[in-house]
């Protein structure tokens, strides 16, 4: 359910992106909300879910956006990766470097996936500009806040179960009684 | 004893004279009386009586009039003011409904002159075509993509041309039955073979991630001036001749090198794209007529 629920939001958040965020084909100030993700489940969720809510989301990522496929699903795993590491390693209170080092690890992979894709003659990117994705990172540290809450409390809902199990559970009559 | 006789004579005195006042007043009024209805007239006792009451009644008839005032200024103002306020909500719902009629009408009217020039377009250039809409825009800064809301299955194939109502916006990259995803002309990845109008000269135009394409090839032994229309040259059959592509903006004459420096700028304004149409191309819908023929 949970991590149904992840793949849901992060297909929805890509298409808010590339519909509501984008009033031309040129504009620059569309928040990269798939990668907010990316850190959040780099942070909260464990290993084995994040990666079957990243699988679909890098896909539809490269299905949206861009001509080189699987480029957005390096992006997104190498992300992961590093900010799990990251938050493992640094030995730094989590709260205090989560949401910059969001941002920084964005420009990091940005300009990785950039370089690799580049290099290895893929297909022709739009020139590196740093000050375009100095822009595009604070964007993302500044919507990794609000995004932060919408995700603890789909995850809270989520981890919810339809069926209240507890209550149709059969208790055994040998319990404790309070003394009378 | 004797004050009990005198107590009696003085109220029989006082009797007689109340007896005699009424009467005197009876027979005044009965003179009055008789004096008014003869004669007519508005004599002084009257205008005595009018001096005297008129004032009470201008008293009286301002302490109404001001008490009519004081409820049409402050008590009915307040029933007036629950009244308005019902008017102003019912007005205020009203000029919401009608701003948002405006705007539909307005959109309307927009959409409307969009489509009318596409399809004066597609009237123009004779050749079987697909109206699609920009329904998502790539939101990346490495690329320049769109996808449009028409698929494998109305015919959009890959390499089809698309085009708005102002000339060239790009070539279809991918497809799906019902979506296709469009290259658009001023992504890096994108060329497209062009010419000068003027001139006929051909070179490659070549997308730069702005909204401006790049002229390449030119020799510097032509001569390229500023303003010149640049059109699809219609190499290898995929876009028609002529399309208008844009118009040159800059000429950067370098001391080194073969070629020119050529800016142009788009004639499709990017910024407004909205409405698109991919034309089929010829090869396809020939093969999917002989495919209908037997």
């Amino acid at each position: 359910m949970l991590v149904l629920s992840f793949i849901i939001l992060g297909v929805l958040l890509v298409i808010v992106q590339t519909t509501l965020c984008m009033p031309t084909p040129v504009w620059l100030l569309a928040p990269d909300f798939y990668y907010i993700l990316v850190g959040y489940l780099a942070y909260r969720l464990d290993l084995v879910r994040s990666l079957l809510i990243l699988l679909p989301l890098g896909c539809t990522l490269d299905v949206l956006s861009g001509t080189v496929l699987g480029m957005y699903s390096i992006l997104c795993f190498s992300g992961y990766f590093l900010l799990r590491f990251a938050s493992d390693k640094l030995p730094v209170h989590e709260s205090l470097y989560q949401i910059p080092l969001i941002g920084m690890s964005y420009l990091v992979i940005s300009w990785c996936v950039h370089l690799l894709v580049h290099s290895l003659g893929i297909g022709e990117l739009i020139a590196w500009s740093t000050w375009k994705m100095v822009v595009r990172a604070i964007l993302v540290m500044v919507f990794s806040y609000p995004l932060f809450l919408l995700f603890d409390l789909v995850r809270r809902n989520a981890q919810r179960s339809f069926v209240p199990w507890t209550k149709l559970r059969l208790r055994a009559d040998n319990r404790r009684r309070p003394q009378e | 004893m004797r004050k009990k006789t005198t107590r009696k004579r003085s109220s029989r005195f006082s009797l007689v004279r109340v007896v005699l006042l009424a009467g005197l007043l009876l027979t005044l009024s009965l003179i009055f009386l008789v004096a008014t209805l003869g004669s007519q007239k508005f004599g002084s006792l009257h205008r005595l009586v009018i001096e005297a009451v008129g004032p009470v009644q201008k008293l009286v008839a301002a302490g109404g009039a001001s008490i009519g005032n004081f409820k049409s200024e402050y008590l009915d103002i307040l029933q007036d003011v629950l009244k308005v306020r019902e008017e102003n909500k019912r007005l205020l719902k009203q000029l919401q409904e009608t701003e948002a009629t405006l705007n539909r009408s307005r959109e309307a009217l927009a959409t409307n002159a969009s489509l009318r020039r596409l399809l004066e377009f597609k009237n123009s250039l004779n050749r079987p075509m697909i109206a699609a809409t920009v329904i998502g825009k790539d939101p990346s800064v490495w690329f320049r993509s769109v996808i449009i809301d028409q698929g494998s299955s109305k015919g959009v194939a890959k390499g089809s041309p698309v085009v708005s109502a102002d000339g060239v916006v790009g070539q279809v990259f991918t497809t799906s039955p019902n979506y296709a995803k469009v290259l658009l002309a001023i992504a890096p990845s994108s060329a497209i073979d062009v010419m000068l109008q003027k001139s006929r000269i051909r070179g490659m135009l070549k997308g730069t991630g702005e909204l401006v394409y790049k002229l390449e090839y030119i020799l510097k032994t032509i001569e390229v001036e500023e303003g010149e229309q640049v059109v699809t040259a219609g190499y290898g059959g995929v876009f028609p001749t002529g399309l208008p592509v844009g118009v040159v903006s800059k000429v950067i004459k370098k001391p080194r090198g073969m070629f020119h420096e050529i800016e142009v700028t788009p004639a499709v304004d990017y910024q407004t794209l909205e409405h698109l149409l991919v034309i089929e191309q010829q090869d396809l819908s020939e093969l999917k007529q002989v495919e209908k023929k037997p």
